[in-house]
């Protein structure tokens, strides 16, 4: 039952996007989330960018505002925000119908879990070993800086995704801020927004 | 870090794959509203006493040290310091199922509706927060680093590969990961700077 969603992509009729259901494709796209799984510093926010550039412009699965959408979801949604992976699995596989797109979420989550959960395996079975050799203190304070490098550019990269007015800008920074001074949970910024938005007060062009 | 009152109590046998796995969903279930950090350490800690203040504690060290989402890398380091890989496993899947599956119906939705118009202008009220979100999650961090000016220059130049030589992710962290890893080598007597 292909509900066909007739223009999921006419926007970016350039860049075709692949098909799922070819298991050449499909192995790609775990390899790419199996790789990055490992390079997911400080939380796994770190990964945001790549994510980006890997829906939007080298498989063209979704369109730059559906990411923007789409990392919405994942930190309006209970859970860890990293689980955005299984959204992009759907969307890259929506055209095949939803079942598949069930499927590539699910592969999609898993892939980018699997080599940390593993890692994380043997690191909470050797802690005692570990605790206090050199690598693990050159590692906790070298990390820490590059993570900041990369916050920072995930932040910015996100914000020129999601905003594209004077407007939708001041509201990212005003949130940015209310983030930074106050402890309101951030559902409150997002609900609010949502219904300036839903009146037309901010629109996205 | 509510210490002395718990740990004076015994803690309860080891937890078998079964308890693991609805341990681990009852913390996803309670923190609908948020805070997963928190639930996880009331229902482990106070209420199931399957670890004192202090594992657990060590076991948040070890979860943000490592790759991967720090809550999951959490439940991990759970369900494998008492079943191994299965428990690790099992305590996975419990902490994930409800919210993934949430997030997947969330998902199927907005495929379908996303062309909806009303839809899309809340959304675009909505993802002008989230991008707010992602910005401040830097400047969070940045307090503790910014009276080291080697980690400054170091943050500096990932943040300048990244943004504005375009540089991929994964190279450059393979280049400035062992570069910092060097300096930050702990040495006898010099920069004992600990934030």
């Amino acid at each position: 039952m292909s509900l066909a969603i007739p223009v999921l992509l006419a926007a970016k009729a350039a860049c075709e996007p692949v098909r799922m259901t070819d298991w050449h494709n499909l192995l790609g796209v775990i390899w790419d989330f199996l790789s990055l799984s490992l390079f997911s510093l400080g939380g796994g926010n770190t990964l945001l960018a790549e994510y980006h550039s890997i829906a939007v412009h080298k498989y063209c699965w979704i369109t730059s505002d559906q990411f923007a959408d789409i990392y919405a979801f994942a930190e309006a949604a209970p859970g860890p925000s990293s689980m955005i992976v299984g959204l992009l699995g759907m969307g890259a596989a929506w055209r095949e119908g939803p079942l598949w797109a069930l499927l590539s979420g699910i592969a999609a989550e898993t892939a980018i879990l699997l080599p940390s959960t593993l890692v994380m395996v043997v690191a909470s079975l050797s802690w005692s070993r570990f605790k206090d050799s050199p690598w693990r203190m050159a590692f906790e304070r070298g990390m820490g800086p590059i993570t900041l490098g990369i916050l920072f550019a995930v932040g910015l990269k996100i914000l020129q995704t999601a905003d594209h007015t004077p407007l939708a800008y001041g509201v990212s920074v005003l949130v940015c801020f209310l983030m930074l001074r106050t402890k309101i949970s951030p559902l409150w910024f997002m609900g609010v927004a949502g219904v300036l938005g839903g009146l037309g007060w901010i629109s996205r062009y | 870090m509510s210490g002395q009152n718990t740990s004076e109590q015994p803690l309860a046998p080891a937890p078998s794959l079964r308890e693991l796995f609805f341990g681990m969903l009852q913390v996803a279930i309670s923190s609908f509203g948020g805070g997963l950090s928190a639930w996880s350490e009331r229902i482990v800690v106070e209420q199931r006493r399957w670890m004192s203040d202090e594992e657990f504690l060590t076991g948040l060290t070890v979860a943000r040290l490592f790759p991967g989402p720090n809550q999951i890398n959490m439940a991990v380091y759970i369900g494998a310091s008492f079943r191994g890989l299965a428990g690790a496993l099992v305590a996975l899947a419990g902490i994930l199922l409800v919210p993934f599956s949430f997030l997947m119906l969330l998902g199927l939705a907005y495929f379908y509706l996303h062309e909806v118009e009303s839809v899309g202008a809340v959304l675009s009220g909505v993802v002008a927060a989230a991008a707010g979100m992602a910005l401040s999650m830097g400047f969070k961090i940045a307090g503790q680093y910014v009276r080291d000016p080697v980690a400054v220059v170091f943050a500096a130049a990932v943040f300048l590969a990244l943004n504005n030589f375009h540089q991929r992710l994964i190279p450059v962290i393979l280049v400035s990961g062992p570069l910092a890893m060097a300096w930050y080598w702990p040495r006898r007597g010099k920069r004992e700077l600990q934030p």
